[in-house]
């Protein structure tokens, strides 16, 4: 049956907004990332591109944490904070001639204890992730100036620590090594293993899970762990580049890495958020972000942009799952 | 079907089974035996307790009072992972599947097949035996779906029972116990879903189902039981009885509830 209706209109009309509903948005991002390259002055330079890419690190692996805790859907608005804290602390660290080793294994520590917490709060005491990690996020903002004074850390520190971020293995920077070593752990945790498929089962429909015996509790825990693990890691990257270390460091990215999942679940998977999606999207807005600059927009243009694409992302994806529900 | 169920000892047997919720009183005091191989229909009207009477044997509430054997040893089920442990398999009123996820990720939600991977903890997925295994569990039931991949919300109601149904094929389950499993569904659909049951009794499984619609029992049932009022008043064979027969059954046994 299917071999003689491929040829006909709806079926080509069906296979054209399937190609629109799962990669669409993606092919908004090329076309938009090739504007910039064409018009956006010094957009394509060397230097520029480094920086964009350097930059598409911090946010895609800060993004991809969040992703992981939306994936058993719970939101975490901690991201940013908990990165930051981590930061100070590593940059304490470092500061205080403690080896670069000790400094990253603190950052990640730091992240995995809020994220612990978080996953604590939300499965034990039942407060919605929303309110949880809010909470969790102020904490640690107040920690991080308590540990700063309000000042930044910054010093002349140790290649051991900076090359982590500013080095080259093998003729490739290292954080975009790093960016791959965790978008790969990430992808291959949710499609290939046994818990990523407790994680999605968890995150699409709870008690359908329980009921087939899954430990969601326990999944929506580790959803919300490897979420501060990659906002630990993003510290490390951060501060590792940047030498230095303030308290409010990683707040910006927060906007930017909801954005860029809520966008990345407009393409590939619609609807659904997904690893591929949020690795993409970064690169997009980043993209966006330094082009808009280039051209001279005002800083305040980059917010503006964000809150639509925030609000655009998921009409869309709103509309596409309605569409994929009704269509039989 | 008398002769044998007198001889054999019950697989499931169920004394002086009751359950309250706070000061309501759902179920009181139920016997009841199931024999391997029967379709049992438990049928009463709205509130009669049937709901709640399965969900003791799923697992999905502890019973207020009474107890439970299986092939006549003592068991307690504290969750429903416990009566899948033990071979009851519950398929829910709104069928507890993940509408997003394929038929393979429905049918093998929690007892996914793997591989070992080097890192002892994680274990990889075996997407393509699962693929494979789906289709066979459903061409079993006699439902011809080609691809595995598809989601769940694209399916027919009577095809989204057939992946519930698969599921409880892939935990072995030798109970089946299924609430009300045509109730949200056409008549095609119906046919469907009384065929996949007649498919799970020639494979000698044992279904316990809670219906509304009599002829559907009539059709279906080696046995039933009626409840009202959280009491089971009537547990027979249905040999011979009529879908009018069982209505006034429920009926009378109301008029003598009230
Ligand atoms: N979770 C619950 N909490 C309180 N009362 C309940 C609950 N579940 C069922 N009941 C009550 O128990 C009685 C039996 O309900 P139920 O087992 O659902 O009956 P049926 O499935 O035969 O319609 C009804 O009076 C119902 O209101
Ligand atoms: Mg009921």
């Amino acid at each position: 049956m299917s071999v003689t209706t491929v040829q006909s209109p709806q079926n080509r009309r069906a296979i054209l907004s399937e190609i629109v509903g799962h990669y669409g948005t993606a092919i908004a991002g090329l076309v938009l990332i090739a504007f910039f390259v064409t018009f956006a002055p010094n957009f394509a330079t060397p230097v520029n591109i480094v920086n964009v890419i350097k930059d598409t690190s911090f946010l895609a692996i800060l993004a991809i944490g969040f992703t992981l805790a939306f994936t058993v859907a719970e939101l975490d608005l901690s991201i940013a904070e908990m990165a930051s804290l981590a930061a100070v602390v590593a940059g304490w660290l470092v500061q205080s001639q403690y080896p670069p080793l000790a400094a990253v294994a603190a950052a990640l520590a730091v992240g995995a204890a809020l994220g612990a917490i978080n996953g604590y709060g939300v499965t034990r005491l039942r407060v919605p992730s929303l309110i949880m990690t809010l909470g969790t996020a102020a904490v640690a903002k107040g920690l991080a100036f308590m540990i700063t004074q309000g000042v930044a850390f910054v010093g002349r520190w140790p290649v051991g620590f900076t090359g982590l971020a500013r080095g080259t293995t093998f003729g490739l920077p290292n954080l975009v090594l790093w960016l791959a070593g965790v978008s790969l752990f990430a992808y291959g945790l949710v499609k290939w293993t046994r818990t990523g498929a407790h994680m999605v089962a968890t995150g699409e429909a709870d008690e359908a899970a329980r009921l087939a015996g899954i430990a969601t509790a326990r999944m929506k825990r580790i959803g919300m762990l490897l979420s501060g693990v990659c906002a630990g890691i993003t510290a490390v990257l951060l501060a590792a580049n940047l030498s230095s270390a303030a308290p409010n460091m990683a707040g910006d990215y927060l906007l930017y890495a909801i954005a860029a999942v809520l966008l990345g679940m407009t393409m590939f998977e619609p609807g659904k958020p997904n690893i591929g999606g949020t690795l993409f999207a970064a690169i997009v807005l980043k993209v966006l972000g330094n082009g808009l600059v280039l051209m001279g927009a005002p800083y305040y243009v980059q917010d503006i942009v964000l809150g639509i694409i925030i609000i655009g992302s998921v009409a869309f994806s709103a509309s596409a799952m309605k569409k994929a529900a009704f269509k039989v | 079907m008398t002769d044998v169920a007198a001889n054999a000892s019950p697989l499931l047997s169920l004394r002086g089974i009751g359950k309250n919720y706070g000061p309501v009183v759902a179920v009181r005091d139920v016997d009841l035996d199931i024999h391997t191989g029967e379709v049992v229909a438990i049928c009463g009207d709205n509130g009669a307790g049937k709901s709640s009477l399965i969900k003791v044997m799923s697992g999905a509430e502890e019973p207020t009072s009474g107890t439970m054997q299986m092939r006549g040893k003592d068991v307690h089920f504290a969750s429903p992972h416990d009566a899948l442990e033990h071979g009851v398999a519950t398929i829910y009123q709104d069928l507890a599947l993940a509408p997003r996820l394929s038929i393979a990720q429905n049918v093998f939600m929690g007892s996914e097949l793997t591989r070992p991977f080097v890192l002892p903890f994680l274990r990889l997925l075996d997407k393509a035996k699962m693929i494979e295994e789906s289709r066979r569990y459903l061409s079993k039931l006699s439902v011809a779906i080609q691809d595995m991949t598809r989601p769940v919300e694209r399916l027919s109601g009577g095809q989204r029972q057939a992946v519930a149904i698969s599921r409880a094929l892939r935990w072995n389950a030798d109970i089946i116990i299924m609430d009300e499993p045509t109730a949200a569904l056409g008549v095609k659909e119906t046919a469907l879903v009384l065929d996949l049951i007649r498919t799970l009794k020639a494979g000698g499984h044992t279904v316990i189902l809670i219906s509304h619609n009599m002829r559907d029992v009539v059709a279906l049932a080696d046995r039933v039981v009626i409840m009202g009022a959280g009491r089971k008043f009537v547990d027979r064979p249905i040999d011979g009885l009529t879908a009018d027969d069982l209505t006034h059954l429920i009926m009378s046994g109301n008029a003598r509830a009230a």
